[in-house]
């Protein structure tokens, strides 16, 4: 009992070091530094302690002192309470989808089975979801609440995005459902042991749109639609300065994560390495013992994941500084004209082959 | 009312798909990406040249400004140590920014001597607009254009330039010298 709570409060605190810790705040220095280097530009490296810059890391501390010690704005006729409790609306869902994803498989450590995922939900995938698209409320009350134009037509436009894109995602993973037969993430992902049962391989037109609807959901370039920089100042977070407007952001990077872990355990393996199963792993670390070799696997699974994980990351960054904006009526169209139909087409083609191969 | 621009783009069925040209896109900017970060280790290794990037660390480094470059207007110091500068005054009324003061000084009819000199002659950075004007209405090679525009300051006082601090040597301003020749020539020679 207490074994299980003490594994279960360290999975939980890996998460959040991982999430909120590490990857947050990072990956504000990643955006600045590789859109810069694909632009033949430097990038930040102003900030400096002692005369070292480290590459410009420092930014990380400087954007925290920043966004902490900035005034925190609440506009004239704004609602006080929706203004304020928005932001946490949108950064909760984002950190509380990693309850269910798993980075790692099974493991018998002390002749203890450890499941790395923190709650091990029989309808995993659609619990994702289901809190996923609840951030939708944040941002919606967050142009709503702050009692400007621009804000409000970005949170309109964040509403309709997101109820057109939730379409394609819900459709795309019901193919990804009918070839692996679970909604456990852990058994999806332990179901691509085998290279060739990739969910890349068995559903590359689902991992496709998953990718495109889910960049989508999470309002970059190119769907950038609600935030619109050209067009509405900021979109649901002109009014929002200090830590509030850090809580947005947040958000936004950790629910890249979120994305990047998603994809990589639905399309990319999960944290299995390609031609090389757990059981060969096991046999090599067979001289540290049972629980020695199972914690060695352990280790090595969890950083093939997040390998996977910064992967994707790293290509949603280059997804985001290469293609232009989509224009408001043309991220409509793709999502409901091209993107749906796909869908439901990917769905009738997998249950044919599906019922031709039984 | 959607109102639709007729660009006359013929795309091929490969163009229309999206994927490939994403694909291309994407291959184009991730091969920058990986160039750049193997081609910017170099400067933290000491070998500037080496790097790709054309982006200039400002302060610690700096491009070399084209000759025809206009930064602040200076004095010419003769290597006897005077101003080149004759005191005319015509520099002062070509001036569109009244930025020039400039008080002569000549002597009594001594021989071998300077006629005139400026005993004052101050420009105000903070007022002057770098047009040239000056450097081109000066009948004696008194007064260029140098490639110094690095003369921001906290206080606007500090920005009017006395003689002393204008004044440099005539030898570090022959490129210039020769480009206003070539430049100036059908009026001034």
């Amino acid at each position: 009992m207490w074994v299980d709570l003490i594994i279960t409060l360290v999975k939980i605190l890996f998460i959040f070091t991982v999430t909120v810790g590490f990857f947050a705040p990072i990956l504000t220095w990643v955006e600045r530094k590789q859109s810069a280097l694909m632009q033949d530009r430097i990038g930040a490296n102003r900030a400096e302690i002692m005369g070292f810059t480290a590459l410009g890391l420092f930014h990380i501390i400087a954007d925290a002192v920043k966004m902490f010690t900035k005034e925190d704005f609440i506009p004239d006729g704004a609602n006080k309470f929706l203004h304020t409790i928005s932001p946490i609306l949108a950064l909760v869902p984002a950190i509380l989808t990693f309850a269910v994803v798993p980075f790692g498989g099974q493991y018998t450590l002390f002749d203890k089975e450890v499941n790395l995922v923190i709650s091990d939900l029989d309808v995993g995938l659609l619990f994702v979801f289901a809190i996923a698209s609840l951030a939708t409320y944040g941002y919606v009350i967050a142009g709503w609440s702050s009692n400007n134009n621009w804000s409000l037509l970005g949170s309109m436009r964040t509403a309709s995005q997101m109820i057109s894109y939730e379409v394609t995602m819900g459709l795309t993973i019901i193919g990804v459902l009918m070839v692996y037969e679970t909604m456990k993430l852990p058994e999806i992902g332990a179901a691509q042991e085998d290279f060739f049962r990739w969910g890349f391989f068995l559903q590359p037109l689902g991992f496709i749109m998953f990718l495109a609807a889910s960049i989508a959901e999470n309002k970059r370039i190119p769907f950038d639609a609600p935030e619109a920089e050209s067009e509405l100042v900021a979109g649901y977070f002109t009014e929002y300065s200090g830590i509030k407007f850090g809580m947005f952001f947040m958000a936004e990077f950790i629910e890249m994560v979120t994305i990047a872990a998603i994809v990589t355990i639905l399309f990319f393996g999960a944290w299995h390495i390609p031609f090389l199963t757990t059981a060969t792993l096991l046999s090599w670390f067979d001289f540290l013992g049972a629980t020695g070799s199972n914690f060695a696997v352990m280790l090595i699974h969890i950083a093939v994941f997040f390998a996977k994980v910064v992967f994707f990351i790293w290509f949603q960054m280059v997804i985001r500084w290469t293609l232009p904006r989509f224009r408001y009526d043309q991220i409509m169209k793709l999502g409901w004209k091209i993107l749906l139909p796909l869908s439901l087409a990917n769905i009738l083609v997998t249950a044919i082959v599906i019922m031709i191969l039984n | 009312m959607a109102y639709y621009v007729n660009r006359n783009i013929s795309m091929t069925w490969w163009e229309r798909s999206y994927i490939p040209e994403i694909l291309k896109g994407l291959w184009l900017t991730s091969r920058r990406f990986f160039r750049n970060l193997f081609g910017f280790l170099p400067f933290f290794l000491g070998t500037k040249k080496d790097r790709r990037i054309f982006t200039v660390y400002y302060p610690e480094e700096q491009v070399q400004y084209p000759i025809a470059y206009r930064g602040r207007p200076v004095l010419a110091q003769n290597e006897d140590g005077q101003p080149a500068c004759v005191a005319c005054g015509l520099c002062e009324i070509a001036c569109p920014a009244y930025c020039i003061h400039i008080e002569p000084g000549e002597n009594s009819g001594k021989q071998n001597q300077y006629e005139r000199w400026p005993d004052v002659f101050n420009i105000d950075y903070a007022v002057c607009i770098f047009c040239g004007n000056c450097e081109e209405a000066c009948p004696e090679e008194a007064i260029f254009m140098s490639d110094d525009c690095e003369i921001s300051m906290l206080d606007r006082k500090k920005m009017l330039y006395t003689k002393e601090q204008l004044l440099v040597p005539v030898a570090d301003l022959q490129k210039r010298i020769e480009f206003t020749r070539n430049m100036y020539a059908k009026w001034n020679y």
